[in-house]
């Protein structure tokens, strides 16, 4: 079966931080013995992972029932590799592909906004302010977010906001 | 070092210690003066943000937020030291790649000079644990021990952060690690060694299934080697092995009743305070074992 290289997805990958290094990667399988989601879900490995990269099999890899949510950011892969192609960090780069596309685990979303409006990735509730208080903390001030909104602002809008002054 | 010259240090608190356990928090802060560091409090820091799914969301972003927090401690001179292994992994995987990548750097200035910031590179960062090893010292640790923790077996998990990426975190050898064994040793309890004591806690994995069995194969072999108790550094995995135990007895007919302790509530006890004092009455599986002798 003739195997069509999608080399735009690829491209698409490389604009993200270290989303670039896959092109690193001679299949050794190095990142597979030690891999805990492998260990424990047969059908999760990395190797097979950045060879889908390589390939640029973007259907299976960007989908709501994407493999990349069962790593577990354990960072083995990157201890392991011997190219430097720090496999989780192209499963982390992955994850922003779909985030950018709107395929998001409902929780981790709610995280997200929890900690873009709060400043903090728990919520602080009463039983946080009576906990701390026993044990002799102050309570916990809210967290100024001010800057959040410019400094996250993509380049393009900001730049834009900037002529419009 | 002497008493005279206290070690200034800039903490950065993060978010699930401060608000989920704020034990690990009071511990910190009993303990620490005891070792000649003085804990300097800033204003204005934020969530890390969180290397899993802040990360996940955008790595540009979470450089951003990173890259402005660390800004906070350069404003004042100072380091920050860290007592979460999510927040180390965020601030130090920042800095490593601020400082190695110029063009990365000049993208986030840009971002932060919208608010008047500059990222330098300055403020290092440092968890406390290597703090406690590289400056305080393991033989001042166990100087400061009152009631040492003679006959305490404890079974430590360092999770993963803490130590990799090893060539960004620099804090121990990520397949042979020994600093907490140090420690734990400096505070005269005895740490044994468990088969599955650098696995995953599989917290950060959107699984129902993985987790637990990660979880049920790594408190077996802490039953195996009999321990007294888990000795943890990082609040997720504390969330995993704590509230955890209870899950898996409840909904997998498992029977475990392992005490889990952040390893500053066991300096703190080796320093003479209550296990009340230190929050350990306020986990979930009952800290026996602690408080023995």
């Amino acid at each position: 079966m003739a195997v069509k290289l999608n080399f735009e997805f690829r491209k698409e990958l490389a604009r993200i931080i270290d989303g670039n290094l896959v092109g690193f990667c001679y299949q050794c399988g190095a990142c597979v013995g030690d891999c805990p989601s492998r260990r424990y879900d047969p059908a999760f490995n990395p190797r097979e992972l950045m060879l889908k990269v390589l390939y640029g099999m973007e259907s299976e890899l960007i989908s709501e029932s994407s493999p990349v949510w069962h790593c577990t950011n354990c960072y083995t892969c990157y201890e392991r590799c011997p190219q430097r192609v720090k496999p989780v960090e192209i499963i982390i780069a992955l994850k922003n592909l779909m985030a950018e596309r709107g395929i998001y685990p409902p929780g981790v979303a709610d995280l997200i906004a929890t900690v873009r409006a709060t400043g903090r990735s728990v919520k602080v509730t009463s039983l946080t302010e009576r906990l701390r208080s026993e044990l002799g903390l102050p309570p916990l001030a809210p967290v100024d977010v001010s800057e959040f909104e410019k400094i996250l602002a993509p380049e393009e809008a900001a730049k834009k906001e900037g002529e419009d002054k | 070092m002497t008493d005279a010259s206290p070690l200034r240090i800039a903490f950065f608190p993060g978010c699930l210690i401060p608000v989920k356990y704020p034990q690990f928090e009071s511990a910190i802060r009993k303990t620490l003066p005891n070792l000649g560091v003085e804990i300097v409090d800033l204003p204005g820091l934020t969530c890390c943000p969180d290397p899993i799914y802040f990360k996940s969301s955008n790595k540009l972003d979470w450089l951003t937020i990173a890259a402005r927090n660390l800004t906070v401690a350069e404003s004042v001179g100072l380091d920050f030291f860290t007592i979460c292994s999510g927040c180390t992994a965020t601030l130090s995987e920042a800095n490593h790649h601020l400082q190695s990548n110029p063009e990365l750097k000049e993208k986030v200035n840009k971002r932060l000079a919208r608010v008047g910031r500059e990222y330098k590179g300055t403020a290092q960062v440092r968890h406390i644990v290597t703090v406690l090893r590289d400056k305080v010292g393991i033989e001042r640790v166990q100087a400061s021990v009152k009631k040492p923790l003679k006959g305490l077996t404890v079974a430590i998990h360092y999770g993963c952060h803490l130590l990799k990426p090893s060539e960004i975190m620099r804090v121990d050898n990520p397949d042979y690690p020994h600093v907490l064994d140090d420690l734990v040793t400096a505070l005269g309890a005895t740490p044994v060694v468990h088969r599955e004591r650098i696995l995953c806690c599989g917290k950060a994995c959107q699984d129902e299934n993985m987790p637990a069995e990660m979880m049920t194969d790594l408190l077996a072999s802490v039953c195996e080697v009999e321990a007294d108790c888990l000795g943890v550094i990082c609040p997720s995995c504390f969330n995993e092995f704590d509230l955890g135990q209870l899950k898996l007895n409840r909904e997998r007919d498992k029977h475990f009743a392992i005490p889990v302790a952040y390893f500053f509530q066991l300096l703190g006890l080796a320093q003479g305070y209550t296990a009340q004092e230190l929050g350990l009455d306020r986990h979930k599986v009952k800290a026996k074992g602690l408080v023995a002798g």
